[in-house]
């Protein structure tokens, strides 16, 4: 007689196995290819002979990881600095005031969510070619801004709302004026929120491909997406060790900070969106 | 209150910005698809439905649409078909979970290029590992050139859309299940209801808003997903895993072709906001409950 708790342990990973080899399948290449040796990379065994640890380091200089690493910080910081800062006070006025225009503002979101940047990628490319902005980092962080509004405003709201007026009554009922109840009592309570959903949108511009394969056209300009696509793309011989070393490190610390922040997207979109 | 501008100059610098990266070029996108756009040597200006005339008179195109219209489809589907289990199996108590958790959330943390990129290179033909693991199974014993034919591709990327859909889909599933209470479960085994009944008399229908949700949103976000295609194959070979998305960059930056690649882009504009409105009509009915 086995306890339930364990029967109902062995049932559940028996039958979650196949998933999760299936996930964990291209973790094991990605790390497995990036610490074999040159030389036995394209022969098919799946463990390496040593672990070639060199290869990160070989890739970094090779592969320009430097700049492109620094070009996609560059561009989320941008994007995310921005999205916030506009964001805060449009999803104050959705949270605290009734206005005509409420309803519409939030449909218009929801619609302008749906838009994904494929959609208009041509569109896209001649606005910034009419302003001579292609090419420009600093145009792709706009970009990745304004389609990014609508989840941080709607991430944003869905927390103001959950802060009760009291707070901000009492401070007004004390003779603070609105700006410095917002600044005293309201904002610091929406500290962890605004961080969220700042780590989100850059995890959103960190991981943007498409964008950037149509704006970014030279090596100097390429985030890394595209240069780790570049490595790949119409090349007879692709240095696969330098690849996959290149991934897993543009993937890692990301997919670390997004599993741990997980649950807090979900708790922000379940507040506004699946009520 | 004293302000009565103040919600709207709040809101406005949101709604410009949008409406100059977003609505600017569905006005310019307008423009080309309905005027001559400098190939047939013509001047006449507007040039009206031609550039749609023209998409449907192309087989790549019907091609194309018939073929986003299965992959939207196997994947949407595959993803509800894996993930409803999954969320079960999750919600339920055992030794692991959390890991459980953190590995069927995985694939949402990594980028879809990079997740492209890693397949492309172990579903190599020669050198993969794909392969090298089937044999070293005695599952297979030659190599499979997965991404030589579309007969091996497109199945395969649909696979890998089903794998990076699945952990949002569970997760909308996870938040529909935790809002069902557990005394139904105990009162339907009280009336001797087995598992397979609970599921079909209580989890499902309760869980049924959570489904159709997760539908329309996984439709949006497959419809317009374009790295996994692009990564992979760019369409190839021979055009034989386009789809809408990848055809429409093909038309805009290889072949030139404005004015169709325009016409396409209003084509999927149009099909969004039909399953945007279905979101909203969704969304607000359950705002209404």
């Amino acid at each position: 007689m086995i306890a339930p708790k364990l029967k109902r342990t062995i049932i559940a990973w028996g039958l979650l196995a196949p998933l999760v080899v299936v996930t964990l399948f291209p973790f094991a290449v990605m790390f497995l290819t990036a610490v074999k040796p040159a030389q036995e990379v394209l022969t098919p065994s799946w463990w390496p002979s040593e672990f070639r640890w060199r290869n990160f380091y070989d890739m970094w200089v090779q592969a320009g990881f430097g700049r492109a690493l620094f070009n996609s910080l560059y561009v989320s910081v941008i994007a995310t600095v921005g999205a916030i800062v506009i964001s805060i006070p449009a999803a104050y006025a959705m949270s605290r005031f009734r206005f005509a225009g409420h309803g519409a503002f939030r449909q218009f979101l929801l619609v302008s969510q749906m838009i994904s940047p494929i959609v208009l990628v041509l569109g896209l490319f001649r606005l910034l070619a009419s302003f001579g902005l292609v090419e420009s980092l600093n145009a792709v962080g706009g970009v990745y801004m304004a389609f990014n509004i609508a989840f941080t405003v709607w991430m944003l709201q869905s927390y103001f709302d959950t802060i009760p007026r009291d707070l901000e009554e009492a401070s007004w009922m004390e003779g603070g004026s609105r700006w410095l109840t917002l600044r005293k009592v309201f904002l610091p309570l929406c500290v962890p929120a605004i961080a969220v959903t700042a780590i989100f949108t850059f995890i959103n511009a960190w991981n943007e491909f498409v964008v950037a394969l149509t704006m970014l056209r030279s090596q100097e300009s390429y985030t890394l997406p595209i240069q780790v696509f570049s490595l790949v793309a119409g090349r007879y011989t692709v240095e696969w060790h330098y690849v996959m070393a290149a991934t897993l490190v543009a993937t890692v610390p990301v997919a670390i900070l997004f599993v741990w922040l997980q649950r807090y997207l979900v708790r922000g979109l379940a507040l506004g969106a699946v009520k | 209150m004293h302000n009565r501008a103040l919600p709207y100059l709040l809101t406005l610098p949101s709604l410009i910005l949008a409406a100059v990266v977003i609505f600017w070029p569905v006005v310019d996108l307008i423009q080309i698809a309905t005027h001559d756009v400098s190939r047939f040597g013509q001047l006449r200006d507007f040039s009206g439905l031609d550039n749609f005339a023209a998409l449907v008179a192309d087989p790549d195109f019907i091609k194309a649409l018939l073929r986003t219209g299965v992959w939207t489809a196997a994947v949407v589907g595959g993803a509800l078909l894996v993930s409803i289990p999954v969320a079960v199996i999750l919600n339920t108590d055992f030794y692991g979970r959390s890991l459980a958790r953190v590995i069927v959330m995985l694939p949402w943390a990594v980028s879809l290029t990079m997740t492209a990129i890693v397949w492309r290179w172990a579903l190599n033909g020669e050198s993969g590992m794909l392969n090298s693991a089937l044999r070293g199974l005695g599952l297979a014993d030659h190599n499979i050139q997965w991404l030589a034919s579309a007969a091996t591709a497109f199945p395969m990327q649909i696979m890998i859309g089903i794998l990076v859909t699945v952990p949002f889909t569970t997760t909308i599933f996870l938040g529909g299940l935790s809002s069902i209470p557990d005394d139904l479960y105990e009162a339907a085994a009280l009336e001797g209801a087995g598992p397979v009944q609970q599921f079909r008399r209580i989890t499902f229908p309760l869980l049924k808003p959570f489904v159709n949700i997760a539908i329309v949103l996984n439709t949006i976000y497959v419809f317009n997903s374009f790295p996994i295609i692009w990564v992979m194959t760019q369409g190839g070979p021979a055009n034989s895993t386009d789809i809408l998305v990848t055809h429409l960059y093909k038309l805009a930056f290889r072949i030139g072709k404005l004015g169709e690649a325009s016409a396409v882009s209003l084509v999927m504009l149009a099909i969004l906001l039909v399953f945007t409105a279905i979101y909203i009509r969704l969304a607000m009915r359950g705002e209404r409950a």
